[in-house]
């Protein structure tokens, strides 16, 4: 799978550094709200169970998963020696209350182990889209932004919250 | 060049307070005093017990924050993942912290930093199987001198003047030895990249430093080939090499025999990365081997497989093999003897026993006399099921100790299976029949997409007791040991094809492409390309959670104590707050269920005067504690909780205790998730 057409096609798509900011404010708008996302208030921000990135940003980010991260933390995302487990009980409770833009932070600063740097932003978006997409949490409308700012809006929240 | 040193090394504001408190007979030998923590387990015999007791039951929720040391800036990125225990001697603390695995010394009593010392491995450190802060350092004096020797990621083997933390000329080749040489094989492909390295702290007994090996994940290996985990005595003020011990015997050795069409030859890993103990009276040392290649598979090393997973016995001046008992005949679950052996003088029946002890990932303790090697209680060789998969081979017998009973979960049956509610359990029964099942040395299956997709065990890889490894109270006679009781692990088998490995079968999931799993650092080199990775359609992977929901039963984490003299089991208490996604789950709403424990593997026990200490493993909110983890104090007599204070972070290495100034200290390694590594010191406050 060639990696840089989807990137390429995204790029087409939403313009390059505009794109994930708006891309926000339109998810906020589908989910009710009337700020953009970076004013709503704390209360109203959303959750990893709102839809906060799309299927196709999630497939993305498995081939990219695939080849970068998948040889230390396993094809089923479980660990395994030094790599920390990206699914089940200790994943679940090392980023329950955090918000995804922590997650994204950590996967920025130390990811991947050998060559730090290696992934651009975007790219680290698609993987954490994957990972969302892995640990079931559902698919949306919306691409996952990129920008850190944005993803420190989105709580990750291991279990749903009950429907109001 | 790998060994271009760091520039920094060297504050000296200590040399007052340790030249101070050095012996003043300079010929005298040095010896710890129990409010130090010298070793690693706080002594050779592995206890990590001191009896220490101004922090106690009636104070423990009183403890504070005295000082604390992040590790980020110890390397050239933050690390998540720092699992050393410190010692501390003489009023300074050493550890060694941060990704570039850098030993560094700080003020005991306040934390502040007295020297810091990395070295610069390059290529040679990129390449190190096993990366990142290590475990920890070896201390060495006598009376005069001070040393500090530990194993860098590269595999050199360093020797430090404890005061300043520069390198001792006279030690090796300028205070270094290079670890790939001189170890009777030849590290391949090269210096450089070849795998081999170690992670634990080394130990110094008498006059001698004791180092063995590490390799990386041990279940989808290359090749039946690899270097192979020999064990290492050195001189520790020449470093000059003393001994060799084979833990995979050379032609015309005891045990070669054990490797059936010259297996031996080839066959690698089988090292002893765990933490070693020494009987410095009897001139002993206690060996913990690891498994051969490859984990789950051993059709290509036929026979039982001397000295994999056993426990060797050899002697601290020549590495004489004493004796050895195997723990696991034909190793294929993963289970390498995983923590220090723990030596207790005990009495059994009336008579004094000096016994060593050795807690494992199956959940049995094995006892055996540390002089002759002798079971303390009988250990039967039983029939175990034969497995199925083609050219394996297969013991038909395993040793099952008759006392103690087993003090953790080591087979998965059906009644093993979470239920909660009728609901959970019939949705855990439905992804339990995709597996084999069955007791302790169930043997791995070919992987099926029809099913058997694996064999599903507990007990294995990262089940009961782990490298953090047991306490033991030498006043009592009681072993303490965290073991993971619900860490459940698949073991599926298949064909492994000619360009991912030249062995017949790896570990992996029918339905799956076959990958290569390789350990923090080892990147996908341009010499070994691997090709893209595709889940194909109709994947065999199944989860084994129901809707977030550990698939076994609670407790999933427990601290078992133990009586040595007795070989019962006096309590067993779940370890750690309940998770979050099982205490906030949907389903389980109105239901009270009782603590659980936690699923997790590295959780290490301290006991002292009259507390258990350990950490929870998980993070978790409660209406008692803000997003965090609860450092908790046990009564050691019952196991009742007695005490907890909050720590940021999850306990991620194993907690050490000790006196300075007149002040009890508790210090324990947090990291994990979204947080760094940090030490963190408590001790009582000053005013009540």
């Amino acid at each position: 799978m060639d990696i840089s057409r989807f990137r390429i096609a995204f790029v087409g798509l939403l313009s390059l550094s505009l794109g994930a900011f708006y891309a926000a404010v339109h998810a906020h708008a589908q989910n009710g709200g009337t700020q953009t996302a970076a004013q709503a208030p704390q209360s109203e921000t959303r959750s990893v169970w709102d839809g906060v990135y799309t299927e196709e940003q999630a497939k993305r980010g498995e081939e990219l998963y695939r080849k970068e991260c998948a040889s230390c933390h396993g094809d089923t995302l479980v660990g395994g020696g030094g790599a920390a487990p990206l699914t089940g009980g200790t994943f679940l409770s090392n980023w329950n209350g955090l918000t995804v833009g922590d997650l994204f932070d950590r996967i920025r600063k130390t990811m991947p182990q050998g060559s730090l740097g290696k992934l651009n932003k975007q790219q680290d978006a698609d993987v954490l889209a994957y990972l969302l997409s892995f640990n079931k949490f559902p698919a949306g409308k919306t691409e996952m932004p990129k920008q850190v700012e944005f993803l420190k809006e989105i709580r990750f929240e291991a279990t749903k919250p009950d429907a109001k | 060049m790998f060994r271009r040193k760091t520039k920094i090394a060297a504050c000296l504001f200590v040399l007052g307070e340790v030249l101070a408190l050095l012996p003043d007979a300079a010929s005298a030998q040095w010896k710890p005093k129990d409010t130090e923590w010298p070793t690693y387990a706080a002594d050779l015999a592995g206890t990590r017990y001191r009896p220490l007791d101004q922090i106690n039951a009636a104070n423990f929720n009183d403890l504070e924050i005295a000082w604390r040391i992040k590790t980020d800036n110890f390397g050239n990125r933050p690390e998540y993942k720092l699992e050393g225990t410190p010692l501390m001697v003489n009023g300074v603390l050493y550890a060694t912290a941060g990704s570039r695995r850098a030993a560094i010394a700080v003020d005991a009593a306040t934390g502040e930093l007295l020297w810091i010392h990395g070295e610069h491995e390059g290529a040679r450190g990129g390449a190190a199987p096993r990366q990142l802060s290590g475990r920890g350092l070896a201390y060495w004096s006598d009376g005069k001198e001070e040393r500090i020797l530990y194993v860098t990621p590269g595999y050199q083997l360093i020797c430090l003047d404890a005061k300043t933390g520069l390198r001792m000329r006279t030690f090796g080749k300028n205070g270094a030895i290079d670890l790939k040489q001189d170890d009777d094989q030849e590290i391949l492909p090269d210096l450089t990249t070849g795998e081999i390295g170690i992670q634990s702290a080394p130990v110094v007994a008498k006059n001698t430093i004791i180092i063995g090996a590490a390799f990386r994940e041990g279940m989808t290996p290359k090749s039946m080939r690899n270097n192979k985990g020999y064990v290492r005595g050195f001189d520790v003020r020449t470093g000059k090499r003393l001994w060799i011990f084979h833990t995979i015997p050379k032609k015309g050795e005891f045990g070669y025999d054990t490797w059936l069409d010259g297996s031996a030859e080839y066959t690698g890993n089988n090292g002893v990365w765990t933490q070693v103990t020494v009987d410095e009276e009897l001139g002993l040392v206690y060996l913990p081997v690891e498994s051969p290649t490859n984990d789950f598979y051993g059709g290509h090393r036929h026979g039982t497989n001397l000295f994999g997973e056993t426990l060797v016995c050899v002697d601290l001046k020549t590495g004489a093999r004493k004796w050895h008992y195997q723990l696991v005949h034909h190793p294929l679950w993963d289970m390498d003897i995983s923590s220090a052996p723990i030596l207790a003088d005990i009495t059994v029946d009336g008579k004094v026993v000096k016994a060593v002890a050795q807690p494992s990932k199956q959940g049995f303790l094995y006892v055996f006399d540390r002089v002759t090697g002798k079971p303390v209680w009988p250990i039967e060789e039983k029939q175990v099921e034969v497995g199925t998969v083609p050219d394996e081979w297969y013991s038909p017998t395993q040793p099952i100790p008759s006392k103690p009973p087993a003090y953790s979960r080591n087979g998965v049956l059906e009644s093993d299976l979470v239920d909660f509610t009728p609901e959970i359990n019939a949705r855990a029964k439905a992804i339990a029949s995709k597996y084999h099942l069955g007791p302790v040395f169930t043997p791995p299956t070919e992987s099926k997409v029809d099913g058997p997709l694996g064999t599903l065990t507990v007990g294995t890889a990262s089940g009961g007791t782990n490298w953090p490894g047991g306490s033991y109270d030498p006043e009592t006679h009681i072993v303490y040991a965290f073991a993971c009781n619900a860490c459940a692990e698949p073991i599926g088998l298949v064909r492994a094809p000619k360009t991912v490995s030249d062995m017949n079968y790896i570990a992996g999931t029918a339905g799956e492409e076959v990958t290569i799993l390789r350990g923090p650092g080892e990147n996908a080199g341009a010499d070994s390309p691997m090709p893209p990775k595709k889940r194909s359609s109709g994947s065999g992977y199944v989860a084994l959670n129901v809707d977030g929901l550990p698939l076994l039963k609670p407790p999933y984490g427990t601290i078992s104590a133990i009586n040595l003299d007795k070989g019962e089991i006096v309590w067993q208490i779940a370890h750690g707050e309940t998770p979050d996604v099982v205490r906030n789950h949907p389903a389980l709403k109105g239901t009270n269920i009782p603590r659980t424990g936690q699923e997790t593997y590295n959780i290490g026990t301290l006991v002292t005067k009259t507390l258990v200490i350990a950490g929870d493993g998980q993070i978790t909110t409660t209406s008692d504690h803000p997003r965090g983890a609860m450092l908790r104090a046990y009564d050691k007599k019952t196991g009742k909780e007695v005490g907890a204070v909050y720590m940021p972070a999850p306990q991620s290495g194993s907690p050490m205790t000790y006196m300075t100034n007149g002040k009890q200290y508790i210090v324990v390694a947090v990291s994990g998730g979204a947080y760094s590594g940090e030490y963190i010191a408590y001790n009582l406050p000053a005013a009540e």
